[in-house]
């Protein structure tokens, strides 16, 4: 049986919520749990005055409720599961490192930044900047899995150095930029400017994507490693075709302003 | 700067030099004032530009209340006593604006907001903050306007409109100038304008480059191979609406120019884009300097604009949209900036310093600031300042009240005021404010503290 967090009472303005982690409730009762910090705006109030705690921590947290303006679940957990059945604010799974998130809906701007481990899976539409570095920051994520089932902002993946994020919708501008490595595969189309500023990595798409004048059509082939991606995405519940599994993507190398050593692999139709 | 001020008694005429104009980021501080100090107006604004003179000769102090209250006048003590109780209760409030006033009144701001655990932001973040952005990324290659009026020798516009909105930037910097190695001012430089359209800054411009509508950033990235040496695809002419000629002559020039400057507008940081377009003008400035001296500059336009992002930087550590919900700075453009905040229904009230968000934001952001109990201070009723729930009438700076302000390079310029006015500064008033939150807030603790051990003993 898991730990079971209910919302009770909505909150008037956002809540930063970094206690709801396996990390920080395991080994706690519930008087305990429901005692931890959350910040609701500029106020430092409980768990236990936003949500009914029932169950037993085992290592999986469900959250239930409208928990769409619950900020930083989630963040920097290393183990355990949080299954959030709903929505979730910004920042959720902010530097996690290690076990998984469920979104059963949707996930505010923010998914995963700047983490090194771990899944984070939302079944809904996630917002900009998902798998991401911070402003000022230099590198994103540095390792763990993203996947999206619905439609992603801009800046999907800004700097990652290593990792993978998967989109099954569409993604916004920007996607890829400035990446240092790791992959970033977008079922439906990308928005404009892909890949500026990338050094290396891969951005694969199914759809035609208008490329930046610093790129170069280098061949068509069929990349091995991206069956296992996709196989890999289809094990993880994403409608994956047979034809892009086997089929053949043409590649450009990018971006020329910097290392060159990037690749956007759109699928040849 | 010279003596300031000349009394003519017998006319009761007052003439003021080098007065300071703060309509835009220019700052221009060489205005000779004529104020006839009996019908409290000013007469003459000499070397003033256009918007200059709109402002000064248009100076008309209203008979307002200090303050109005739901719409209803109030004193200014029963304000400062609203406004303090809506901040002392706030859990998320937002501080936005600051572009039209002092270094001295945002300074307060930044300790208010601090204190009652607030968020802070100003018009840059509509303005010129993609721009901030950009530079903690890629970092920035810079000089005063002083420097450039005097070494420049190619000037690039891009994305913006100095003839319309900043009048006297060719005179005094960039066009017409004289400069210790450009003594003959234009003959001695190459003027290139780049924008989506023939503007009223185009005539002055030797070359004048026509770029297709949301294609600046494939532009300047094309223009940073090029500077790089590397191969651009002939085709870039269709997405960008400029020959691949045309950019490797400019190219040619800006790496064969003695010193370069690119002046950018909101045409590249306010279009889709943004912090990129930003970034890409830093850049190729930055790729430039393998070759040459070369510097890029944003072109800012609210007075103080650029004084907001100083001021909050050295108060906080960054230049704008930052939180103090936690008690310590958290900067992150996007959730803690005014239009994001207002738009999503995050902040439960408001305070707005010189500026007029009302008419300028989003309907989703206007329409959730008429939820909100909001302070308004401006010297006018502006839209945001008939919507709020305390309105106080302030001085203008700049003509009332004087400090200082930054002008768009950073330099740090004295205003020089001609006119008493009978209203409190906006540093006056935030003052107050702060003084009674700090009391409003330090009864709760002790009244907090009371509470706890009473329920301990029970």
């Amino acid at each position: 049986m898991s730990l079971k967090l209910t919302l009770k009472k909505k909150p008037t303005v956002p809540v930063e919520a970094e206690s709801i982690c396996p990390d920080k409730m395991e080994g706690l009762g519930l008087r305990d749990i429901a005692a931890l910090p959350v910040h609701h705006g500029n106020e430092t109030t409980t768990v236990g005055d936003f949500f009914k705690v029932t169950g037993k921590s085992n290592g999986e947290i469900r959250l239930e409720g409208d928990t769409s303006r619950f900020k930083m679940v989630g963040a920097a957990m290393s183990k355990g599961r949080i299954l959030i059945k709903g929505s979730v604010g910004q920042h959720v799974g902010v530097a996690m490192s290690g076990g998984e998130i469920v979104v059963t809906k949707n996930a505010d701007n923010w998914v995963g930044p700047e983490m090194s481990g771990g899944r984070i899976i939302v079944k809904g539409n996630a917002g900009h900047m998902v798998g991401c570095a911070y402003r000022g920051g230099q590198v994103g994520v540095t390792g763990g899995e993203i996947i999206v089932h619905g439609n992603a902002g801009n800046e999907t993946g800004n700097t990652m150095r290593d990792g993978l994020i998967a989109i099954g919708g569409n993604s916004g501008d920007f996607t890829g930029v400035g990446m240092l490595a790791g992959t970033v595969i977008v079922l439906g189309e990308m928005g404009q400017r892909t890949g500026a500023a990338m050094k290396r990595g891969t951005i694969v798409s199914m759809e035609d994507a208008e490329m930046l004048p610093t790129f170069t059509y280098a061949c068509s082939y069929r990349p091995n490693f991206l069956r296992l991606y996709l196989c890999h995405l289809r094990d993880l519940g994403l409608p994956i075709k047979d034809s892009w599994i086997g089929g053949s993507y043409h590649r450009w190398s990018g971006d020329s302003i910097e290392l060159n050593r990037g690749e956007a692999l759109i699928f040849d139709r | 700067m010279g003596a300031a001020t000349k009394a003519k008694s017998e006319a009761n005429i007052k003439t003021v030099e080098n007065a300071t104009c703060t309509f835009c980021g220019c700052l221009c501080d060489d205005m000779v004032l004529t104020v006839d100090m009996d019908a409290k107006k000013i007469t003459k604004a000499k070397n003033a530009c256009v918007l200059g003179k709109a402002l000064f000769l248009s100076h008309e102090e209203e008979d307002r209340p200090f303050a109005l209250i739901d719409g209803k006048p109030a004193t200014l003590k029963e304000g400062v006593e609203e406004a303090a109780q809506i901040l002392a209760n706030a859990r998320f409030p937002m501080f936005y604006g600051m572009s039209d006033t002092t270094c001295e009144a945002q300074r307060q701001n930044v300790a208010l907001v601090d204190m009652v655990g607030g968020t802070i932001d100003s018009t840059t973040s509509v303005c010129h903050g993609p721009t901030g952005m950009a530079l903690q990324g890629v970092g920035e290659s810079t000089a005063t306007l002083g420097e450039i009026k005097n070494r420049a020798d190619l000037v690039i516009y891009w994305g913006g409109n100095p003839a319309e909105s900043l009048p006297r930037h060719f005179a005094r910097y960039a066009v017409t100038a004289k400069g210790m190695y450009t003594p003959n001012r234009k003959k001695d430089r190459t003027i290139v304008n780049v924008d989506v359209r023939r503007t009223k800054s185009v005539p002055v411009a030797d070359i004048f480059i026509q770029v297709k509508i949301g294609a600046d950033f494939e532009l300047l990235w094309a223009l940073r191979a090029l500077v790089k040496g590397r191969h651009v695809d002939p085709n870039i002419e269709k997405r960008t609406g400029v020959s691949l000629e045309t950019m490797k002559d400019l190219v040619e020039r800006m790496k064969n120019c003695r010193y370069g400057v690119l002046f950018f507008g909101m045409g590249l940081s306010m279009t889709r884009g943004r912090h990129f377009n930003s970034a890409a003008i830093l850049s190729l400035a930055s790729d430039l300097n393998e070759y040459t001296h070369f510097i890029a500059t944003p072109m800012r336009g609210h007075g103080n604009v650029a004084g907001a992002d100083i001021v909050v930087s050295w108060q906080t550590g960054y230049p704008f949209g930052v939180n103090f919900s936690r008690g310590y700075p958290k900067f992150n453009p996007g959730e803690f900036t005014a239009t994001d905040m207002f738009a999503r229904g995050d902040a439960d009230a408001g305070l707005i310093l010189a500026s007029d968000p009302g008419s300028n934001f989003t309907q989703a952001a206007i329409d959730h600031m008429k939820k909100i109990p909001m302070i308004v201070l401006d010297p006018k009723l502006t839209h945001t300042a008939k919507l709020a729930r305390v309105a106080f009438t302030t001085s203008h700076y700049g003509i009332n009240t004087g400090g200082t302000a930054y002008r768009s390079d950073g330099v740090p310029i004295e205003l020089r005021p001609c006119l008493d006015s009978k209203y409190p500064s906006d540093e006056e008033v935030i003052r107050a404010i702060y003084k009674r939150v700090e009391q409003l807030l330090k009864t709760r603790k002790k009244t907090k503290g009371a509470n706890n051990k009473r329920r301990k003993a029970a």
